[in-house]
């Protein structure tokens, strides 16, 4: 049996998108290569760093373990589509103005994890927010500012300020 | 010098967040030149073997293959190469688990990797060398034939440090790389006073530096005898340097490019792919890009070097230390420049010891060539001295604290080589973290306990130079040649600001290629900050010198008299005479201006080195049934003499704590005894998560640094040091067990209660 392309239609950060792709070819290789967004990142291929985590239909997916066609007729969403214009998600923006990062290479996929979990749970824990970025590595912040990055963007939502010192248990 | 808008010590936001949360941020795999084809590497899957025959017909036959190369392609490939770098492909015979022995460029990367699969090579396995004490023995299978001749460009990046007596290879055949010797005293006499003798063998095993992006290259040959390649790496011109090396060319044919680097802690240095890369694409006239796997990367990068260290010192009752004994043993893989010497130094030089006798051996054996991984040897070394410390103190009865306070090493005080330490603040860092709260404050409970460890890094010396331009409209351009790791873009950015007196909005920091950046050294060794920091400082006075003699002119003012403060240059008292920095910006630029363009120019050469400390706190509880070590709290004090930018720095403080608690806890590469990986994954590789961390707590303690720019130290390597002495002895404290073989995994840590004698008191 050949294998052939197929036309793959599908939505990315609000656009309808039409693209060739092989059976074997995965949602990230297609986003980053025939899309050209490349801010989702690959740092493992096997699902296990979360660097390629985009949202699929709202649900956090790891890019890496999706085929592309597994994506037909749905939803995608990367970090490209989190920022309205020059209007960033007020993830970013926490991320950007406590440090929250580095290197930068596992960013992207940690804000997307990061929305996805104020998404369905605008004020979790210190704890709740470890549990959901715990599929996402990172090798350069120990993790402590990405927490109170989240937790920043969940306090101002609350109109409250964001708690500083210790961690919410 | 009135400085009205000071920026030194501001949290201001790092110079590319916004690129790096928005995804714009452009790494080489991001990258894609027009005709660009992908490259993968046959990798060997025994860790020694005599290649036979490798044939590649099929390979080639492959519809959208352009290029296969073997060793047999690449003229003057060395058959013992000096350096793994100079290793392009494997020549007759491989020398770890994963050594490229051919490549391929093809039009996609599906392609490149089923070409993989077409090519045969003919191995004779070979028995291997794996285990270090076993590579050390006469008979062990050899890793190189012939003497070993030891290239530590690298190493000595690092540190500059004075070695011990080298005694290399010798005359018969052997995988000892190095040997090194430090003396001092009379080491049996000084056992012979001790009251108390402790005596261990500690382990530290290969671990992988975890940087989330792999390695990535492209190379072009956008001219035919010009080579333009876009990295992922650590210096641009040290690897422009071997590159040109390497192929043979001059380095003004070869220009390279730094991306943005998704990590690198020291294994981003060497030119492991990028050789390779540039042969395809110059054998196809085509740009090529090649991207690592994270299984290639586990299996077959740089790692961290296995290190064993058989330890022994002597203490009186009164608590001074008397005679320290110790042998260590570091496996580099097959290639040599292990950090030996930092390990040594670090053992024998924290603490003051009359009497010691330190002998480094570095053994090659058939697995990977390590590289540098964040402050190089010296948790190694501090794992071992700072366990032991604790179990003097245990032995004497006395408080860990004030021991260690008791004896540490005094600037002036000598370093095993002789050298005497430079002014530091570990004497500082151990005060702050013995008034620590949850120092003070600890109390023993069943299975909970506590552990601190102190730890340092010498500091990097290089010469720097940098620019500062001043651009039409009165905002500057800081130009420099180091790659920004760790936020030191910003750190430069506050520097300039602050010397000229501007908001740190109104200057510009960028990394430029290695044609048009004035030179630096690589970002390694914590010194990007003291080094090109300083010549950040030295260029931007230079600038500001140059505004004062424009604005004097202008203001017909001495310059002495002026100041820049809000925009403008002003006559120190009289602030209706100005002159706007913007005018001096047009004047100095513009068709006909009357000025000449303000130009900075620093160029400086740092011969001091400003030891930096840090001194970490753990407190953990250990399950006794399950093994598993939960860290309740963790604290990081370390001196950086000058927090440039206090935000930079504690994420240098956690980052690098998290590193070392992954060196004591979850991290090390498991090879089997033909040393083939037994855990190329990250599923099975284990670096620390968000769940596994507890949030890490920073203390900043400022000594300033004589030298460094308003005071500032390296503070990059120092937080990885101290973490796995701190967490064994958190770990000891908890279950009364010695913890010496890392990493602290649950097994080990349930081995060792079982193995308790009934007899002792079992805390738990």
């Amino acid at each position: 049996m050949t294998v052939t392309r197929r036309i793959l239609t599908l939505t990315v950060n609000g656009e309808t998108r039409e693209v060739l792709v092989w059976p074997y070819q995965t949602l990230l290789e297609v986003l980053r290569e025939e899309l050209g967004l490349t801010g989702t990142k690959e740092g493992c291929g096997s699902g296990d760093c979360g660097c390629c985590t985009v949202l699929l239909d709202d649900q956090p997916v790891t890019s890496c373990l999706v085929l592309a066609l597994q994506a037909a007729g749905r939803r995608v969403r990367t970090i490209e589509g989190l920022a309205s214009g020059d209007h960033l998600d007020p993830l970013q923006e926490a991320f950007a103005q406590h440090g929250a990062l580095q290197c930068g290479f596992c960013i992207p996929g940690a804000i997307v994890m990061a929305r996805a979990l104020l998404n369905e749970n605008p004020h979790p824990t210190d704890e709740e927010i470890r549990w959901w970025l715990a599929g996402n590595l990172c090798r350069c912040t120990g993790y402590t500012k990405w927490v109170e990055a989240i937790r920043a963007v969940s306090a101002a939502d609350q109109g409250g300020s964001p708690a500083t010192g210790g961690e919410r248990q | 010098m009135t400085l009205a808008t000071p920026v030194i010590g501001e949290r201001i936001e790092r110079a590319e967040a916004r690129d790096k949360v928005t995804g714009r941020a452009l790494y080489p795999a991001d990258l894609r030149l027009p005709g660009m084809l992908h490259a993968k590497l046959l990798r060997s899957p025994h860790a020694h073997a005599r290649i036979r025959a490798i044939r590649v017909e099929r390979a080639l036959a492959l519809p959208g293959v352009r290029c296969v190369l073997t060793a047999a392609d690449i003229p003057n490939l060395e058959r013992e190469p000096a350096t793994r770098a100079r290793a392009v492909l494997a020549l007759d015979r491989v020398r770890f688990q994963g050594q490229p022995v051919a490549a391929v460029a093809a039009d996609d990367v599906h392609t490149a990797e089923e070409a993989l699969e077409l090519i045969e090579v003919d191995y004779e396995v070979l028995p291997a060398a794996i285990d270090p004490r076993e590579a050390m023995r006469d008979g062990a299978p050899l890793v190189r034939a012939g003497t070993v001749t030891m290239e530590n460009a690298e190493a000595q990046a690092h540190a500059t440090i004075a070695t011990g007596e080298i005694h290399e290879g010798g005359d018969r055949p052997t995988n000892i790389a190095t040997r090194v010797h430090f003396r001092r005293g009379d080491v049996a006499a000084g056992f012979a006073a001790a009251d108390v003798v402790i005596e261990k063998t500690y382990r530290v095993g290969h671990v992988h530096q975890g940087y989330l992006e792999p390695r990535a290259a492209i190379a072009h040959w956008d001219r035919p005898d010009h080579l333009t390649v876009y990295v992922s790496a650590q210096g641009q011109f040290f690897l422009r340097s071997e590159l040109a090396a390497i192929l043979g060319l001059a380095e003004s044919q070869v220009t390279v490019v730094p991306l943005e680097i998704g990590g690198g802690f020291g294994a981003k240095i060497q030119p492991i792919i990028e050789p390779i890369t540039a042969l395809l694409a110059r054998k196809t006239g085509r740009p090529v890009k090649l991207v690592q796997t994270r299984r290639e990367e586990l299996i077959a990068a740089t790692p961290a070097p296995e290190t064993i260290i058989e330890l022994k010192t002597g203490a009186r009752r009164d608590g001074r230390l008397t005679a320290l004994q110790a042998r260590v043993i570091m496996d580099s893989g097959c290639f040599p420049g292990g950090p030996l010497n930092v390990a040594c130094l670090l053992i024998g030089g924290l603490y003051r010891f009359e009497n010691l006798e330190i002998e480094g051996i570095e053994v090659l054996t058939h697995k990977p060539s390590q590289a540098a991984y964040r402050a190089p040897g010296a948790p190694h070394g501090t794992f071992a001295i700072e366990s032991q410390m604790d179990a003097l103190a245990r032995a004497l009865g006395l408080d860990r604290m004030e021991f260690r306070l008791r004896n540490c090493s005094e600037a002036g005080d000598p370093m095993p080589n002789g050298q005497p330490w430079p002014p530091n603040g570990m004497r500082r860092v151990l005060e702050v973290m013995a008034d620590h709260p949850i120092w003070k404050e600890h109390r023993p409970a069943p299975g909970r306990g506590i552990g601190c460890a102190v730890g340092g890094w010498l500091g990097g010396i290089q010469p720097a130079s940098a620019t500062v331009r001043m651009n039409p409209d009165g905002s500057f351009t800081v130009i420099t040649g180091a790659v920004d790791l760790t936020g030191t873009n910003t750190a430069f950015r506050q520097i300039a600001a602050e010397v000229l007196g501007v908001p740190a909005a109104a200057v510009t920091v960028r990394t430029a290629d290695s044609d048009s950046a004035p030179y630096a050294g690589m970002s390694a060794g914590s010194k990007i900050v003291y080094t090109v920091g300083s010549a950040v400082k030295a260029a931007a006075e230079d600038a500001r010198r140059q505004i004062l003699e424009i604005a004097s002119r202008e203001l017909e003012a001495a310059p002495g008299d002026l100041e820049i403060a809000n925009g403008r240059v002003s006559v120190r008292g009289a602030p209706e005479r100005y002159v706007t920095l913007a005018r001096i910006g047009q004047e100095s630029t513009r068709f006909g201006g009357r000025y000449e363009p303000v130009f900075g120019r620093g160029s400086i050469t740092v011969t001091h080195q400003s030891p930096g400390f840090s001194g970490q706190i753990a407190e953990v509880a250990v399950d006794p049934e399950t093994g598993r070590v939960t860290i309740l709290r963790y604290v990081c004090v370390q001196d950086v003499g000058k927090a440039i930018n206090p935000t930079l720095v504690e994420g240098q403080m956690q980052g690098g704590s998290a590193q070392g608690i992954g060196i004591a806890l979850s991290e090390e590469l498991v090879y089997d005894a033909e040393g083939r990986l037994q855990n190329p994954s990250l599923l099975d590789y284990r670096l620390m998560t968000a769940i596994d961390l507890p949030p890490i707590e920073t203390v900043i303690v400022e000594v300033p640094s004589p030298y460094g720019p308003f005071g500032a130290k390296g503070a990059g390597e120092p937080p990885i040091v101290p973490g796995p002495a701190a967490l064994a002895n958190a770990i000891r404290d908890a279950i009364g067990c010695d913890l010496t073989d890392l990493p602290m995994t649950p097994e080990k840590i349930v081995a060792a209660l079982q193995s308790q004698p009934s007899t002792a008191p079992r805390p738990i």
